[in-house]
């Protein structure tokens, strides 16, 4: 394990990245952990504490739809999936992610560009 | 799935969770033992990095967001675990809450009954009603022509109806029933908007003279006594003896429009000459009987309506008043105003006299309630220090202010729910009693009369309110302080108690105030009451029974009513233990009289002005009146003899022209109309009609001198009343089969007439005891829970050589500290208060010294006996065990 501090995630993009991992196939939340884990280089690291209550969440806001279904393991599995709600609470929420985030970075670097 | 399924289905999703958590952490040691790791190590590094199981859960319980209704399940079983293991505590608080409670919804059921419950008709919401004024004077009461007169003018109303209701017999003179009969005018039930359930309503053609006499019934009747048949519009009922048609049946849950007073059988107004002769005059301008209902035009607002009425009621006013009034009476009676107010819940006669007294008993019954409060306060304020050490406790380990909070409130709410269920039962039967002696106030025995106090959403949402408010009051306070118990207490209860106490002391400080309150008003009453009992009426009950009988009922003509009058006179007064017997067409104090207008010396009175009376001999012997002047009238004063009457004092004093009042002249005019009269005796002035009112001016006259009507019997019993009244109604009723007599003591009578005194002395008394009680028992709970908290404290004081006399003095003095700031503070808001009853008191001021000391020394000794016990115990503690208390 890296001993790097992992930075923490700001408050409601773990939501965002979880709508993210599901939109592309139906997972499990072991499954969810591990993409997460993969796709960021082990920067975003979720424990069973965080990311189960925001998965139940999410479906208990109808953006995630569960089932039950048989698995590699042989055990059942409960499989996540994006609902229609959930495509359209995803896009708005990246669309405003973006806009945030690239305003952030303007005006870091300007802040950059001052002090230099 | 809602929030609502997966509270239902926590046990499942409680399961799933714990699937899900568990495949995670078995996918997560398979993948670290294909990384190579032994199957333990793989265990303890999955363990490791998925942290606590149990918080995951629980993260993921919150994410359901039912946490708060599962919470409050958590907490009313709490709370009812923690009730139980205080089984005194609750039964104290839930008993003083239900009677609270109680008291309030009986209160409010009557209110409601009397003055917010709408009539279940139509037109309800747009109904009005009319009192008649002369000054301060009121009445609801008009003349059948002053009612037509209002109907014509259909610029103002669309519909005026007028309506009485009373006592009439259904059945066969063997097995006569009595039923709440309504005699209403042509345009009642269109007044109403009211329509047939089965055949036809009554119209204006049924009031008519001449037309037959038909009936209406009511739902109610229709189903007890005809069972619903089908066929029951068509049949007849005997009706006072008379064959009548059932036309019509009105729809469920009416019981006619007048409160207090239900009606089954509804006739018209003209059938009254059919089935009561002997109720001449009915619908003449002479007899205001009825009460008005109306519907006014749409176009108008209530202060068009009102300014409408004003010109058109002076003009009805000048129709209907007899041309024979003149001079300064008529000025008088054409002084008459008219106020329109809200008829919503149908016309009483009741709605007036009872207003007032109820808004009191309202403010009572809250006063009581108020105090119930405060004591389940002080208890739960006394428990909550007494739990100190388990609330700091729940604290230390991390329960919220606010989770503490909300499980006592919780806990307060249990409470009240509780003691409002027993409230509700005991506002059941209270308002059934209270029902029953309004009932009996109307005077018609063996009838199911009263008002009908079923519950409704009113009665419900206001208990639900009162329940609600309650919680609040008592329950907030006790348990802010409770939660807010610093964590240091954890050791140290002493000190709480101390701080708990001031707080304890001001709600008994509040408590005494309200109950000095409730004690002087009912000592008010208590003396109101008795100054009614002994007022000086001008007449002594004695042992006298009233027996009346309806003569007339059997056809006979004014004339042969004047033998059968003679004749039951001369058949009663041989009866044994008949001492002696007379007659009078009015008795005092049963409720009416009559009034007829005069010429007194060429000088016309008014309408109403004097009271007047047909009497036998010995009558006011029998009443014991006395007679001041002149003789009393003989059985010579008959119709051949010249034409007699006796006055009163007052008549006298007003009318007479000064100087020796006997062979002066008077003339009457109206419905007993008679020629000059010379006066041969002056009677002491006796109460007519009310108790509060002085004596009006009272002529009386020989019944044989003018036209016959029924009397009523007066008899001096000389044998006990029951005996004489069986042997009086064995003599008399042959002679009348077809109407039951009815026979009372005077006694009886005169009580009835304090109705409202003593209702008012009944209610008063009760929550005046109720409120000391209570007040009682929550200054003993104080001062218990005192004395066991400073025990260490008082234990050193006896150590240390005080005497347990000092000791017992000390606590009583804290007691009575309290009690007498509770009275100083009580005495300016009853004094303020005391506008609210001064219209319902007789013969005192509502600041009667005496009543206001007696109520101090009252509430002073109940402190001093309160706070007796505890005083004792503290002075007979042990001084060694003391000082290890704790």
């Amino acid at each position: 394990m890296s001993t790097r501090a992992k930075p923490d995630l700001p408050q409601g993009t773990l939501d965002l990245l979880v709508l993210q991992v599901v939109a592309l196939e139906p997972l499990h939340g072991y499954a969810i952990a591990q993409r997460l884990k993969q796709m960021s280089r082990d920067v975003v690291q979720v424990t069973q504490g965080t990311l189960y209550p925001a998965l139940h969440r999410l479906e208990n806001r109808g953006l995630l739809a569960a089932e039950w279904k048989s698995s590699d393991t042989g055990r059942d599995a409960k499989f996540y999936r994006l609902t229609r709600k959930g495509r359209t609470h995803l896009e708005v929420e990246t669309a405003n992610w973006e806009r945030l985030t690239g305003a952030i970075a303007t005006i870091l670097n300007a802040a950059k560009g001052e002090a230099s | 799935m809602t929030w609502l399924q997966r509270l239902v289905h926590r046990d499942r999703l409680d399961d799933q969770l714990d699937a899900e958590l568990r495949d995670h952490f078995e996918r997560l040691v398979a993948d670290l033992r294909a990384k190579g790791y032994d199957d333990a190590a793989a265990r303890r590094l999955a363990r490791l990095e998925c942290g606590g199981l149990d918080q995951a859960k629980e993260a993921c319980r919150d994410a359901r967001g039912t946490r708060w209704l599962e919470d409050t399940i958590q907490d009313v079983r709490y709370a009812v675990r923690g009730c139980r293991k205080a089984p005194a505590f609750t039964a104290v608080a839930v008993t003083t809450l239900a009677i609270g409670i109680g008291a309030n919804l009986t209160v409010f059921s009557v209110f409601d009954a009397l003055l917010l419950r709408p009539l279940p008709v139509p037109n309800a919401s747009r109904l009005v009603t009319f009192t008649r004024w002369i000054q301060n004077n009121s009445s609801e009461s008009f003349s059948y022509p002053q009612i037509r007169g209002l109907g014509e003018r259909t610029d103002l109303f669309e519909s005026v109806a007028g309506v009485s209701t009373d006592t009439m017999f259904v059945g066969p003179p063997e097995s006569l029933e009595p039923v709440g009969t309504s005699l209403v005018s042509g345009d009642y039930f269109e007044t109403l908007g009211l329509t047939p359930l089965a055949g036809r309503l009554l119209g204006p053609a049924d009031d008519r003279p001449g037309v037959p006499v038909v009936a209406v019934i009511s739902h109610r009747y229709w189903m007890q006594r005809f069972n619903g048949a089908a066929d029951t519009v068509g049949r007849t009922i005997r009706l006072e003896g008379q064959q009548v048609p059932v036309v019509g049946i009105t729809p469920p849950g009416f019981i006619g429009a007048t409160i207090g007073e239900p009606a089954d059988i509804t006739v018209a107004v003209h059938a009254n000459r059919v089935l009561r002769p002997e109720d001449g005059g009915d619908t003449t301008a002479d007899s205001r009987w009825l009460l008005a209902l109306a519907v006014p035009a749409r176009s108008l607002t209530r202060e068009q309506l009102q300014a409408g009425l004003d010109v058109a009621w002076r003009r009805v006013l000048e129709a209907t008043t007899p041309g024979r009034v003149t001079g300064e009476a008529r000025t008088r009676a054409l002084s008459m105003t008219l106020t329109v107010e809200r008829g919503i819940n149908g016309a009483s006669r009741l709605r007036a006299p009872m207003r007032r007294p109820i808004s009191v008993a309202l403010a009572l019954v809250t006063l009581v309630l108020l105090i119930a409060c405060v004591n389940v306060a002080n208890l739960l304020l006394a428990r909550g220090a007494s739990r100190g050490r388990e609330l700091a406790m729940r604290l230390a380990l991390g329960a919220g202010r606010g989770r503490i909070l909300r499980q006592l409130l919780v806990e307060s709410a249990l409470l009240a729910i509780a003691g409002t269920g027993i409230g509700v039962w005991i506002a059941w039967f209270g308002s059934g009693a209270v029902s029953d002696v309004m009932g009996a106030r109307m005077q018609v025995p063996d009838t199911a009369m009263g008002l009908e106090v079923a519950p409704n959403w009113r009665v419900c949402a206001t208990t639900a309110l009162v329940a609600g408010v309650t919680t609040v009051i008592f329950g907030l306070v006790p348990a802010w302080r409770a939660s807010g118990t610093p964590h240091g207490t954890l050791a140290n209860t002493g000190r709480i108690v101390e701080s708990h106490g001031r707080l304890a002391s001001s709600l008994i400080v509040a408590q005494v105030s309200l109950s000095l309150l409730l004690v002087i008003g009912a000592g008010l009453f208590m003396r109101s009451l008795h100054n009614l009992r002994t007022l000086d009426r001008g007449f002594a009950p004695g042992n006298v029974l009233l027996a009346s009988v309806n003569p007339e009922r059997a056809g006979l003509t004014p004339a042969q009513l004047l033998d059968f009058n003679r004749s039951v006179l001369r058949r009663v007064e041989a009866l044994p233990g008949v001492g002696a017997v007379s007659l009078g067409a009015i008795t005092p104090l049963q409720g009416g009289g009559m009034s007829q207008p005069m010429v007194v010396n060429g000088v016309s009175t008014g309408l109403s002005e004097i009271h007047f009376n047909l009497v036998a001999p010995r009558y006011f012997e029998i009443l014991g009146t006395p007679l001041l002047a002149g003789r009393d009238f003989t059985a010579g004063d008959d119709a051949a003899a010249p034409a007699a009457a006796i006055v009163n004092e007052t008549f006298v004093r007003r009318h007479l022209q000064p100087g020796n009042p006997l062979g002066q002249r008077v003339a009457m005019s109206g419905f007993f109309a008679k020629g000059e009269m010379g006066i041969v005796g002056v009677v002491k002035d006796a109460v007519y009609e009310s108790m509060r009112a002085a004596p009006p001016p009272t002529l009386y006259v020989p019944y044989l001198q003018t036209r016959g009507r029924p009397m009523h019997l007066v008899i001096d019993a000389r044998a006990p009343l029951h005996d004489v009244a069986a042997t009086v109604r064995a003599a008399v009723q042959p002679m009348v089969p077809a109407t039951p007599m009815r026979i009372r003591s005077f006694a009886a009578q005169i009580e009835s007439s304090l109705f409202q005194a003593r209702l008012m002395m009944s209610l008063t008394t009760i929550f005046g005891v109720l409120a000391l009680v209570l007040a009682v028992v929550g200054l003993y709970g104080l001062m218990s829970y005192t004395v066991a908290g400073r025990t260490r404290e008082i234990g050193v004081r006896l150590a240390l050589g005080a005497r347990p006399a000092r000791v017992q003095r000390m606590v009583l003095a804290q007691a009575l500290r309290m009690v007498v700031i509770g009275i100083a503070i009580g005495l300016p808001i009853a004094w303020l208060s005391s506008r609210l009853v001064r219209s319902l008191l007789f013969g005192l001021e509502p600041t009667d010294g005496l009543t206001i000391t007696a109520s101090v020394v009252i509430l002073l000794t109940a402190g001093i006996a309160a706070a007796a016990l505890p005083a004792r115990r503290a002075a007979t503690l042990n001084p060694v065990a003391a000082i290890h208390y704790e």
